[in-house]
């Protein structure tokens, strides 16, 4: 990269690594090197190590240790959660209840499930890209086994009725003749460690982890799994996680996790504070400053960290790549491949026009980012917005 | 994806971009499977192009390829510019993955079109 500034605002698909973290995992590595596993001192040293993270993380959530298994990160903890739930619960139904902007990995095991003969219920979102309440309850049939909804969206940041939908699961079981057999899994991949969370308060059965969205490295997540909770086991072989998920501890990511959640929780509200405050004037400046700006997904109830703006007249890419040459880092949902156009489900589940889908582009502060990177990049990207609307004949076509 | 650095020049500083009021020679073309759109104005005289502008809409391949075919044609005979082919658009943008090879295809076809109503007028 030749730009003189290097400026990341793609929080909401990874963050850089805490150097507390870092310097956590550096110890963890070379200290802690015994199997978890093993009787002897090692191998103790390293459960130990192990436990206390898994305390952590769990108090981030507000949950028992022993109800946290530890994944490779997100997108295993939601394939765990939906596909051992629903194989182990097969006898009772084969109906998922889902929304149409859950994220990939969600999304990809929904439809995986129905090639398998489940039925899966997707509900809208509306312009405000919130899941209804009432559309929750009505799609809850006797066969449904599972409700899977997100906590916060990756792309628009919107905050779905978590608590609300555990209170209606919580209803629809404890009834006459209720449903005992209906569980409810949560994707707080985006939420945790930016939002109070509370299992008990919101009374999920599941809910899923991914440690890099916290200032932690790749490739370490985690599922709560409600103690009772039975699911069928993907990974075999072992006795790790309780039986739950085969295979040795990886002890390093692991400690690194628990440091993150540590952290996360004690600096959760300066960071909600300092991210929300960059976010807003960046959000008040591009209003300013550019003309026919769509600003995606619900005003109030989203995440303090994320912008989606569609910029109209233009396509996401071609101002990414303007950013990136600037030393701005985001990410545009709108990818066009093999001459098929394919916007953004996310954006397109707001009920947009294909412009408006093609042109947005998310900007997810983090709390490393300043005020002047804000100054900084909202100057580049006016120019750049200019630079390719010169070019737009549907801009030109329409002033 | 990583583009060539000719492709980011080309992106970052788009050249001949526009309209021309006395244009003799307009092409404009949609790929109707992904609605990348291509404007081509040109002022051709005796038989030669001697200005080209060009407007986009879409992924950036597109506009790259737009700007890189306002410099091919430029100064070009109209049976030179017929002769354009999308590896030679492809060449000029320094190569671009197979999935993407549509962006060149709809540069050559707009070529094409302004050419074909410029000998209409």
């Amino acid at each position: 990269m030749t730009a003189s500034h290097r400026i990341y605002l793609d929080h909401s698909a990874t963050t850089p690594v805490d150097p507390r973290v870092a310097a956590a995992m550096a110890r963890a590595l070379t200290e802690n090197y015994g199997n978890p596993s093993s009787v002897h001192g090692f191998g103790q040293q390293a459960r130990a190590a192990v436990d206390r993270a898994r305390r952590e993380v769990a108090a981030l959530i507000g949950a028992k240790p022993n109800e946290i298994v530890f994944t490779s990160g997100g997108t295993e903890a939601n394939n765990l959660a939906i596909r051992g739930l629903c194989e182990a619960a097969a006898d009772y139904g084969r109906h998922i209840v889902t929304s149409a902007i859950e994220h990939p990995s969600v999304r990809g095991v929904c439809d995986a499930l129905e090639k398998r003969g489940w039925e899966i219920t997707r509900l809208p979102v509306y312009d405000n890209g919130i899941v209804r309440l009432e559309d929750v309850n009505a799609a809850i049939r006797p066969d449904t086994v599972l409700v899977t909804l997100m906590w916060a969206n990756n792309e628009i940041g919107t905050i779905q009725p978590i608590r609300e939908v555990g209170d209606l699961i919580r209803e629809r079981r404890g009834a006459q003749g209720g449903q005992r057999h209906l569980w409810f899994h949560t994707d707080a991949v985006q939420a945790a460690g930016r939002l109070s969370l509370n299992v008990d308060e919101v009374g999920c059965d599941l809910l899923s982890m991914s440690a890099h969205k916290l200032y932690a490295p790749k490739g370490i997540g985690a599922l709560y799994v409600r103690r009772g909770v039975r699911l069928a086991v993907q990974n075999v072989g072992g006795h790790q996680e309780r039986e739950r998920r085969a295979g040795t501890e990886n002890v390093p990511a692991i400690v690194a996790f628990g440091e993150a959640a540590k952290l996360a929780r004690e600096e959760m509200y300066e960071r909600v504070a300092h991210d929300s405050a960059l976010r807003d004037r960046f959000e008040s400046r591009v209003k300013q400053l550019i003309g026919d700006v769509v600003m995606n997904g619900d005003r109030e109830h989203r995440l303090s960290h994320l912008s989606n703006i569609s910029f109209r007249f233009i396509e996401g890419e071609g101002l990414l790549i303007n950013l990136d040459l600037e030393g701005v880092a985001v990410s545009t949902g709108s990818a066009c491949s093999s001459g098929t156009l394919e916007p953004s489900p996310v954006i397109r589940a707001l009920g947009v026009s294909d412009e408006v889908a093609r042109g947005s582009i998310r900007f997810s502060f983090g709390k490393d980012n300043t005020e002047a990177d804000v100054d900084y990049v909202v100057d580049v990207l006016s120019r750049a917005v200019e630079r390719l609307r010169a070019l737009s004949p549907l801009s030109v076509a329409g002033h | 994806m990583v583009y060539s650095s000719k492709f980011k020049d080309h992106l970052a500083h788009p050249r001949n971009a526009g309209e021309l009021p006395d244009a003799n020679a307009v092409g404009d073309q949609q790929n109707p499977v992904c609605g990348d759109r291509l404007r081509l104005s040109l002022i051709v005289k005796n038989d030669r192009i001697e200005t080209a502008r060009y407007l986009a809409y879409g992924c950036p391949p597109t506009l790259v390829c737009g700007s890189v075919l306002t410099e091919l044609v430029s100064g070009k005979t109209i049976r030179e510019a017929r002769k354009i082919t999308k590896t030679e658009v492809l060449d000029a943008v320094g190569g671009l993955p197979s999935r993407k090879h549509h962006a060149a295809a709809l540069a050559v076809e707009t070529l094409n079109t302004a050419l074909d109503n410029g000998a209409k007028t």
